[in-house]
């Protein structure tokens, strides 16, 4: 009797996973061969024989013997069967027509939201795709230490695919000109405009619609306009041949028409100039300079190298050298920057405007999945609630002799019926909202329905809500017991209730997560436009030199100062907001080693103190009074730092800068003169001696006659220019421009997650009010007050609402910190941000149960009880 | 008639249920197989043939009387039906078919 054992957890999980019906004789087997196999090799070899056999009669492995009594189940797919699922659930949404429609609204208003984010988040993965080459494209880019900036040296396409045989093509780009073009009555200011190498349209895919690509950039008169720009001169798209004038002193001819920019292109242009015609007047084209960084600089790669990494990287170091082969000294570290990366990943200076953010796109993606989350646990909410209604449904389809996969499979079915439904419902949403999200985002979204890939990823959200939304439903309405079900009123388990209460608990951790986000943007954008920049940034207008203004600087001061308007003048070399000139060629006395900091330079002249009302630390501002002036600096309070000089012996040191020698006159307060997601630099101030852009002060409500005054000397001056004119402020607040859209956006989504939340808030109250009828009559016959069983259908739900503040607290904190760490000033995040926020969401959400339950309490006890 | 096909392992344990009369169960069955073939078979492989050979009506099963040995459990003991004997039969008749149509040299190791 002394039989050898198996250990019992494995019999213990045989008899748990094992077939009910061939358990007995396996369980028996299994023993007599462990025994026989113990008395052959042993112990341990037949503990290990013994385990394979377990687990290869444990499913999956394990057939299971066939019943002795087979039922005749009828098939779910046939016709039959379909059409009374059908049947079914049309009849149960039409039935309870408030239900269906607070979950088909949730569910289209979630999918409408995130099929606009992923149009959204599609538009910005797809720039520069559309380039045959795309992937073998990259820009040379290049950094000194913490500057990193996407212009390289006009010499070094040409050089480098001189030397480098992975580099197969080269081409410049120059940066961005603004510039006046005329053609017959037409004359205007054409903002885009650029001069690229003639090999321009061999690497990039911009279509030409006329003209011939090969020769078109090769002749230095011939120019190439888009369509666009085309209507607008000649009214036909059909331009080539035609003249046209640029800056009223040279005329060139059209040699071919290109297409519309695409919108998804980080080259924006409406005109492209030959290189040539630059070479002009360049000098830095002209010497194919490897020492000034005034270009763009595309190179097209083999495959080979371009798809590998290390390949790429070895090509930067290979770069390196042959730049200090060219007798460069400065220590700049080179890279090659993906074209389809520009867009979403560059964070350059003196780049092309109008870049995306990668971390936008992620937030954003994340907050589509959130939306769409938070509208299927309406649905799971509301249809678990309701399932008391269904149960005696489930319980007959049972004894009629359904199984639990059919009723799964009609109650999924159902909640396909919904979500498909809902999609149509959400692409009507869709269309109708674009126009406002496309004014929000600045992008021109466009819905194509027939494309393809659009199609099935709309219908892959819908099978995905679909299933996230009917699973749990389906799980738990098809175990239902037939006999408690048929039996009488079945209690919802607790366990169902745990469940529904911690989706309650999920969609307002979301909602105030998306509030209090939304808090912080628009309370990082406040604290940026508010800051103090250094100098006043209100009533600062700007008058470019443009045309013939550039040549009479005397005269144009002369009338500037004549009228009381704009006498408040100051002549600047470059906007600061687009301040783009520098150099690491800084050399001053005590300096040890060799300087490494890009010292950015504007040149001012001698009323820029008062003009921007910047503040001196030390020595003075220029004064004509002294002569010597010519060769003095200002200099900013981070250059002094970097210079090691304070502000009691700062002046009167001398400064080389950029092979200058000169003397610093004077210490300027930092302000800002770049984005704030910047930190100050250093910066060298000049003396103006040729112009730039007037900048004029103007008294608060007087901009309109000063704009007038201005237009006139414009047009005494410079009459063949057209006038043009900005304010400081506003440029400014430009260079925001993506966190406002992401706030105004973030704003637009926190707002529908909250209504969807309490679309499903509003449809449970209702349902727990409808519940608990017998309740409420019963206490208000014994003396309830209205305010009293109010506070009592409320409390259950504010308790929930308590939790979710405790979760979200900390993610939003978290994630806003996260966020916030982006900036280098950066507004604090305190604490009565996420109150405020908790405190709104609770408002909100007892608002919306207050509906139900005031009705509740107020209903005539008479009614309720009556039908007992 | 259409022949229901019988696998290789699957013809093995039926000729094994045969070889073992009315001692054919899971245990003997598999101790058989290891001996005669040296096979070393897992427990649910021949456990799911089984099964699967009754699905096909080659064989039937009953539950056996309760021993002692087996901690009161019973045993399912497999007995081969006819439909399983002529299966057998036509196997081994199309095995010998097809054996008398080879050539005789054909079949020893070449060159040597």
């Amino acid at each position: 009797m002394n039989q050898p054992q198996p250990p019992q957890w494995t019999k213990t999980l045989l008899r748990w996973l094992h077939p009910e019906n061939t358990i007995e004789e396996v369980e028996g087997d299994l023993d007599e061969l462990y025994a026989y196999s113990v008395q052959r090799a042993g112990k341990t070899k037949a503990l290990l024989r013994y385990l394979l056999n377990v687990v290869t009669v444990l499913p999956p492995f394990v057939r299971r013997r066939p019943g002795k009594t087979i039922y005749d189940q009828p098939f779910s797919l046939s016709p039959d069967m379909l059409k009374n699922y059908f049947k079914i659930a049309w009849r149960n949404i039409v039935r309870q027509k408030a239900y269906s429609m607070l979950n088909i609204a949730g569910l289209s208003i979630g999918m409408a939201c995130s099929i606009l984010i992923l149009l959204w988040v599609q538009n910005e993965l797809s720039y520069d795709r559309f380039h045959t080459r795309a992937d073998q494209l990259f820009r040379l880019t290049c950094s000194a230490g913490d500057f990193k900036t996407a212009v390289s040296a006009a010499g070094m396409a040409r050089g480098l695919q001189a030397q480098l045989p992975q580099i197969k093509g080269g081409v410049r780009m120059s940066k961005q000109y603004s510039l006046l073009f005329e053609a017959g009555e037409k004359k205007m200011e054409e903002k885009r405009v650029f001069y690229a190498d003639s090999n321009f349209l061999e690497v990039f895919s911009f279509p030409l619609l006329s003209g011939n690509a090969a020769t078109a950039l090769r002749d230095p008169g011939a120019i190439l306009i888009t369509e666009e720009t085309a209507k607008k001169y000649f009214g036909t798209s059909d331009a080539a041949g035609k003249t046209i004038r640029i800056n009223n002193n040279e005329n060139f001819t059209i040699a071919g028409v290109l297409a519309n920019t695409p919108s998804n292109s980080h080259l924006q242009f409406d005109v492209i100039i030959p290189m040539k015609t630059m070479a002009k007047w360049s000098r830095d084209i002209q010497i194919e300079t490897w020492g000034n960084f005034n270009f763009y600089t595309y190179l097209e790669l083999d495959p080979k190298t371009a798809a590998s990494a290390s390949a790429r990287q070895k090509l930067t170091q290979q770069i390196a050298r042959i730049f200090h082969e060219h007798g460069q000294t400065v220590k700049i570290d080179f890279q090659l920057q993906p074209l389809t990366d520009i867009h979403l990943h560059s964070n350059l200076q003196i780049d092309l405007p109008g870049h995306g953010n990668m971390q936008y796109v992620n937030i954003f993606f994340v907050v589509a999945i959130f939306i769409l989350i938070v509208a299927c646990i309406n649905f799971m909410n509301l249809a678990t609630a309701r399932s008391e209604r269904r149960a005696k449904e489930v319980g007959l389809r049972k004894v009629v002799g359904a199984n639990r996969y059919q009723l799964i499979f009609q109650f999924l079915g159902e909640s396909f019926i919904f979500s498909f439904l809902s999609l149509v419902i959400a692409i009507g949403i869709v269309y109708m909202l674009l126009p406002i999200f496309k004014m929000l985002t600045e992008k021109p979204l466009t819905i194509h329905l027939l494309d393809g890939k659009l199609l099935m990823s709309l219908m892959g959200i819908a099978v995905l809500t679909g299933l996230l939304s009917g699973s749990y439903p389906a799980l738990f309405l098809s175990g239902f017991a037939p006999v408690k079900v048929l039996k009488g009123k079945m209690r919802i388990a607790g366990g169902n209730l745990l469940f529904r209460n911690a989706l309650v608990v999920t969609q307002f951790v979301v909602a105030i997560v998306l509030l209090v986000g939304t808090a912080v943007v628009y309370k990082q954008l406040d604290f940026i436009k508010k800051r103090n920049l250094g100098f006043d940034k209100s009533n600062l207008l700007y008058l470019p030199t443009t045309g013939e203004l550039g040549g009479k600087q005397q005269a144009l001061k002369a009338s500037l100062a004549q009228n009381p308007l704009t006498e408040n003048f100051s002549v600047i070399s470059d906007l600061p907001t687009k301040l783009e000139s520098g150099t690491i060629d800084v050399i001053w006395d005590g300096q040890t080693t060799r300087n490494q900091v890009v010292f950015p330079s504007l040149d001012v002249d001698e009323n820029f103190v008062k003009v921007f009302k910047a503040n001196i630390l030390a020595g003075r501002g220029f004064e004509k009074a002294f002569s010597g002036d010519s060769s003095g600096y200002m200099i900013n309070e981070k250059a002094m730092q970097i210079m090691g000089l304070n502000v009691n012996n700062a002046v009167g040191q001398r400064l080389n800068y950029d092979d200058r020698e000169g003397t610093i006159i004077g210490v300027v307060k930092d302000f800002h003169y770049k984005s704030l997601q910047y930190a100050i630099e250093p910066l060298i101030l000049r003396l103006n001696k040729w112009g730039g852009v007037v900048m004029i002060r103007t008294t608060a409500g007087n901009n309109e006659q000063t704009i007038k005054a201005l237009e006139k000397i414009n047009q005494q001056l410079n009459p063949a220019f057209p006038f043009t004119f900005g304010f400081l402020d506003k440029d400014l607040d430009n260079l925001y421009r993506s966190e406002q859209q992401m706030g105004s956006i973030f704003n637009l989504f926190a707002g529908l997650a909250i209504f969807i939340s309490c679309l499903g808030l509003y449809g449970l109250s209702a349902f727990m009010a409808e519940q608990r009828t017998k309740e409420i009559g019963v206490r208000k016959v014994l003396g309830a007050t209205v305010a009293g069983v109010v506070g009592l259908l409320s409390r259950d739900f504010l308790k929930l609402i308590l939790i979710a503040i405790v979760i979200a607290s900390p993610i939003a904190w978290y994630a806003m910190n996260k966020w916030l760490e982006g900036f280098v000033y950066q507004t604090t995040l305190e604490w009565w941000v996420i109150a405020l926020a908790g405190l709104l969401a609770t408002g909100i959400a007892l608002f919306t149960i207050s509906f139900q339950s005031i009705k509740a309490a107020l209903t005539n006890p008479v009614k309720s009880l009556r039908s007992e | 008639m259409r022949r229901t096909y019988l696998g290789e392992f699957e013809e093995l344990v039926l000729i094994m249920t045969v070889i073992l009369d009315d001692q054919a169960y899971g245990v003997t069955v598999s101790q058989e197989i290891e001996r005669h073939t040296g096979r070393v078979v897992t427990f649910g492989a021949i456990h799911n043939t089984l099964i699967r050979l009754e699905e096909k009506g080659f064989v039937t099963s009953e539950l056996g009387g309760a021993t002692t040995e087996r901690g009161g459990r019973r045993k399912r003991l497999f007995k081969v039906t006819n439909l399983g004997k002529i299966a057998l039969e036509d196997i081994q008749q199309l095995r010998n078919r097809l054996w008398k149509m080879m050539p005789d040299n054909n079949l020893k190791p070449s060159g040597i």
